[in-house]
């Protein structure tokens, strides 16, 4: 399915490599060192933040702004090349996103899936630097409380969650599948969360619910 | 003052689950022993035993709502933690001068003796006690050394500016360790010469019960006599929220704690000893949770941290366990090995059982359920014991021990009702006493069409094979007397219900607003709830199913104390009505001849509105649910596929306050369960002592594929006015139904869990050479 290469950048040549991801965020091993304490103190002073080159540990990146469009606009924000879309979009973004959760860091869960023009994608898989110039929508850009989408509102009426914790990204997973296929089967819907893990065990109402609003729609 | 003429109230001494880190024991209370307010007949409700949409949907669809991990105060830092890659192992050296020099780093804590992870806290408690006996007591305590015991034992945590640089941190910090011998299966662990978890040894007696000589002679009235073997491996609560708090104190003498824990009230006294406050200091918020399952009770080894780094950093300190972190340290729910000999008559009656049963918890005890469980056997012995391994201490998880004993007890009664000819819906009736489970296997087997059932396991050409089978649970649930819960009534019409508790998904915000809105004759709407604040009415933690039957009591006294007390103030409007005859329906308030609208009525309060205040009601709570689930599987013999095609669970449950939650709830249950059956287990590396399959991309929970059809069926023959909880009772029974259903598909008996395609085409190449 065309849904499964857009999740799964993985498996072409792609600005979204995972490999290069983790290549970027470092690859470390704890070794040996001093003498065994119980509570180790460190000195907050500012200069610490500055004067790395003194001390003689290197910085692994430095900061960049970049902009982002995000839920329609555009908004400047300072990360590391290393720093990924999912933690630009939670941590970095002066008003930080709530929605996209970050569960598995590593693409095997779906609870981080934001659009990226319109297709759905682990935003714990991609860098901020690589989402530059790309139309970001999150869970938030598709409704609010007050005026749901129509797989929100579905996602209330059936009683499609739980804890909830996996909902932003199954809604914003059927959201954009429902625009591909606005009239899926059961099978089809089931094809197209595969890529998003529920724990509580919300699966049979989170394909009613999508079922429905496919229907409403 | 008609409250200080009334006689002193009846009292009696009633028995109540409480329930510690997830665990629950009976103690002895107090209560009223009176009339008092009643639900009334399950039928009647206007709101409640309907189907209710959650409160908290909204928020929680369009990403509103906002978890522990979605905390972000200005000047927040990222905690981590550093693990131990040993499975046992002395840390003679800790370097955290690279990690200091990293701009950005702000706070390097190191676990002390004292404070370790809970298991091995408890291994080093014993050890020193033994220590100190073997030294003479008379001898100074000496410092204890710095032991880790399981490969993922927390050793040194950092906070920086950005989890980046965190985890930069991670990496720059050198940790020397002595590495010590380990053990991490239970079959190594009870080997003579085995390294020691502990130093008594491996092995922990827990319970002894029956009489085994007395079941050796009734062998000898049996027909058939068998003997098997079953195992489950180490499960992990796999919660998408990580354990985690957000520590904010910056000094001074008090203390916020953002916490994702199943006890809000569990929270303030671990951290205050912390920080070195006093508990009334801090203040524990729990809005939203992402999942516990048994696993978040206390702020743990990672709170502990989080509070250290924020005392040291002065700043907020957000420290979210890891994907990895959250399968190595965070618990589990314990693994078994249960040896069964049976003895049955030609008449399917099982007269004599003998069971061991060891409990396969790490560092900690593990659970189990003692046999025969649910089944009357005249004549039974059975023996409980826990091997210790170097892993994580196993916690709470779902129904502790529950799911466990029932796949044990249920394949063998299965496996039985074949040696014996009998079908095995009729087989479990001749051994139950209950009628409740006689009326509940009737209707479990009419859902799932048990007439339909394979009548030769792995007869047939199809290489595609159904079968079916059943499983029985039983849980006891219950409430106690700990949440205080107040209503408030403005004079602008708007009502408030405020306590401490929390909402892990369950719904508690949903029923907390529908018993109140139903007693004041109001829509669901008309009521706001405040939870998840210690600074609210007490509450209980949110395990053993225990809190629905806490709260809801408590909530509908309240609400019951909140109409009496505005009826009152009402009944010189309403022609001088009695407030106890005054009625409240459909947003009006109505008595003496004479009707206002809800807004009228309130308007005619005090300016400082109503408040009213509740307690737990004994009467308005029960225990003790039973709990049948059918399973139909389809297995493919050429690929020893199975899939699950159909699931029905009929669950007694008292009052069920919200249909729609509960349904929903016996589904999660039934997936969980259905993981346990054919997915999930832990895999260790027995050499390294190392965890293989850490992460969900190896340790697989069910997703979307593998949901077959379900039917969560509410029992309501059980007529008991009172509520009761079902979050565990429901994931009890799957895991034997699909077993029994596997056996029945394809003639496989699956004695080792999870059911992965291996065993079974390793199972029909043994019956083919049979």
């Amino acid at each position: 399915m065309a849904d499964e290469q857009d999740k799964k950048p993985l498996k072409k040549k792609s600005n979204h490599d995972p490999g290069r991801r983790r290549f970027l965020k470092g690859v470390g091993i704890a070794g040996a060192g001093a003498a065994l304490v119980d509570h180790l103190t460190l000195s907050t002073d500012a200069k610490t933040e500055s004067a790395t080159a003194d001390t003689g540990a290197k910085p692994v990146t430095r900061n960049v702004n970049i902009i982002l469009d995000v839920n329609g606009q555009k908004r400047t924000v300072s990360v590391e090349p290393r720093t990924t879309l999912l933690n630009a979009l939670r941590n970095n973004l002066d008003k930080p996103l709530t929605g996209p959760k970050l569960v598995c860091d590593m693409g095997t869960c779906g609870a981080c899936t934001v659009l990226m023009d319109g297709k759905p994608v682990y935003s714990c898989l991609v860098l901020a630097v690589d989402a530059v110039g790309k139309k970001l929508t999150t869970v938030e850009g598709l409704g609010t409380p007050e005026s749901m989408n129509s797989v929100q509102a579905a996602f209330v009426e059936h009683d499609a969650l739980m804890c909830g914790f996996c909902t932003p990204g199954f809604v914003t997973t059927i959201s954009a599948y429902l625009k591909k296929n606005p009239n899926p089967t059961l099978e089809e819907v089931r094809e197209a969360c595969k890529g998003n893990f529920c724990r509580c065990g919300t699966y049979p109402r989170v394909f009613e619910a999508a079922l429905a609003a496919a229907k409403k729609s | 003052m008609q409250q200080q003429q009334a006689p002193p109230k009846k009292k009696k001494k009633i028995k109540v689950p409480k329930v510690i880190n997830g665990v629950e024991t009976m103690v002895e209370v107090e209560v009223d022993d009176e009339g008092g307010p009643v639900w009334g007949p399950n039928g009647k409700h206007a709101i409640l035993n309907h189907r209710l949409t959650r409160v908290d949907a909204p928020l929680k669809v369009s990403g509103a709502a906002e978890y522990t991990y979605d905390k972000n105060p200005p000047g927040l830092l990222y905690g981590r933690v550093v693990r131990s890659p040993y499975a046992h192992a002395r840390v003679i050296r800790i370097d955290t001068s690279a990690a200091q020099r990293i701009a950005g780093v702000k706070a390097i804590v190191g676990a002390t003796n004292e404070d370790v992870v809970e298991g091995s806290n408890r291994a080093a408690d014993v050890a020193e006690k033994k220590d100190n006996m073997d030294l003479g007591s008379a001898k100074a305590p000496q410092k204890k050394e710095r032991i880790v015991r399981f490969a993922g034992e927390p050793v040194v945590a950092v906070a920086a500016i950005t989890p980046e640089i965190a985890d930069d941190a991670v990496r720059a910090i050198k940790i020397e360790y002595e590495v010590l011998p380990h053990v991490v299966r239970a079959e190594d662990a009870i080997k003579e010469g085995a390294p020691k978890v502990y130093p008594d040894g491996n092995l922990e007696p827990k319970e002894k019960r029956g009489d085994a000589a007395k079941v050796e002679a009734s062998f000898k009235e049996a027909d058939v006599i068998f003997e098997a073997e079953y195992r489950t491996p180490i499960l992990h609560h796999s919660c998408l929220e990580t354990h985690g708090n957000l520590v904010d104190y910056r000094g001074g003498d008090s203390a916020t704690v953002y916490a994702s824990t199943q006890g809000t009230f569990t929270i303030p006294g671990d951290a205050a000893k912390e920080l070195g406050l006093k508990e009334s200091a801090v203040t524990a918020v729990v809005e939203h949770m992402g999942g516990g399952f048994g696993s978040k009770f206390g702020i743990g080894i990672e709170g502990k941290f989080a509070c250290q780094l924020s005392k040291q950093a002065k700043a907020p300190v957000k420290l979210m366990l890891t994907r990895k972190d959250e399968f190595l340290l965070a618990g589990n729910r314990s693994g078994s090995w249960q040896k069964f000999k049976a003895g049955v008559t030609r008449d399917g009656k099982v007269i004599a059982l003998l069971a061991t049963q060891y409990q396969l918890g790490g560092l900690g005890d593990g659970s189990q359920a003692g046999q025969p469980y649910i089944y009357t056997v005249p004549n039974f012995y059975r023996e409980r014991i826990s091997i210790h391994t170097n892993e994580d201490a196993s916690r709470a998880m779902r129904a502790p021990g529950h799911p466990q004993a029932s796949f044990g007890i249920e394949s063998l009664m299965d496996e039985l009702s074949y040696k014996v000819g009998i079908d095995p819906v009729e087989f479990r009736k001749k051994n139950l006493k209950d009628e409740v489970y006689h009326r509940q296997l009737d209707r479990g087997a009419r859902e799932i069409g048990w007439e339909r059932r394979n009548k030769t396991p792995g007869g047939g050409s199809n290489p595609l094979k159904r079968g079916m089978g059943c499983a029985i649970g039983t849980w006891g649930g219950g409430g106690g007397p700990q949440c205080k819960v107040e209503v408030g009534i403005a004079r602008d019409g708007s009502v408030s219900v405020a306590v401490g508790t929390q909402d892990l998904g369950t719904g508690t915000r949903t029923y907390t607003r529908a018993i109140v809105a139903e007693e004041l004759g109001l829509q669901i709407n008309d009521v706001v709830e405040h939870i998840g604040n210690s600074k609210l009415g007490a509450a209980n933690a949110s395990g053993g199913s225990t809190t629905t039957a806490s709260l809801a009591p408590a909530v509908k006294d309240a609400a019951v104390n909140a109409r009496l007390s505005i009826a009152e103030k009402l009944s010189p409007l309403l022609g001088g009505a009695k407030p106890e005859e005054i009625s409240f329906s459909q947003g009006r308030v109505a008595g003496g001849g004479k009707t206002l609208t809800w807004k009228q009525a309130c308007a005619a309060l005090p300016s400082a509105g109503i408040t009213a205040h509740g307690e737990w009601k004994s009467n308005l709570q029960s225990r003790g649910v039973h709990g049948v689930c059918f399973a139909e599987v389809e297995v493919d013999v050429e690929t020893g596929h199975t899939r699950a095609i159909k699931m029905v669970h009929v669950q007694d449950i008292g009052l069920p306050l919200n249909r729609l939650a509960i349904e929903s709830q016996i589904n999660g249950g039934m997936i969980q369960s259905l993981g346990m059956a054919l997915f999930e287990g832990r895999v260790m590396d027995a050499a390294l002592g190392l965890q293989l399959n850490p992460g969900f991309g190896d340790y697989k929970i069910p997703g979307s594929f593998e949901i077959p059809e379900l039917v969560p069926l509410i029992d309501d023959e059980d007529k008991r006015e009172a509520v009761i909880g079902v979050g565990e009772p429901s994931i009890i029974p799957a895991v034997g139904a699909v077993v029994n259903a596997v056996f029945n598909a394809c003639g496989v008996r699956v004695r080792e869990l999870p059911i992965t395609p291996d065993k079974i085409l390793m199972g029909l190449s043994d019956r083919r050479t049979v």
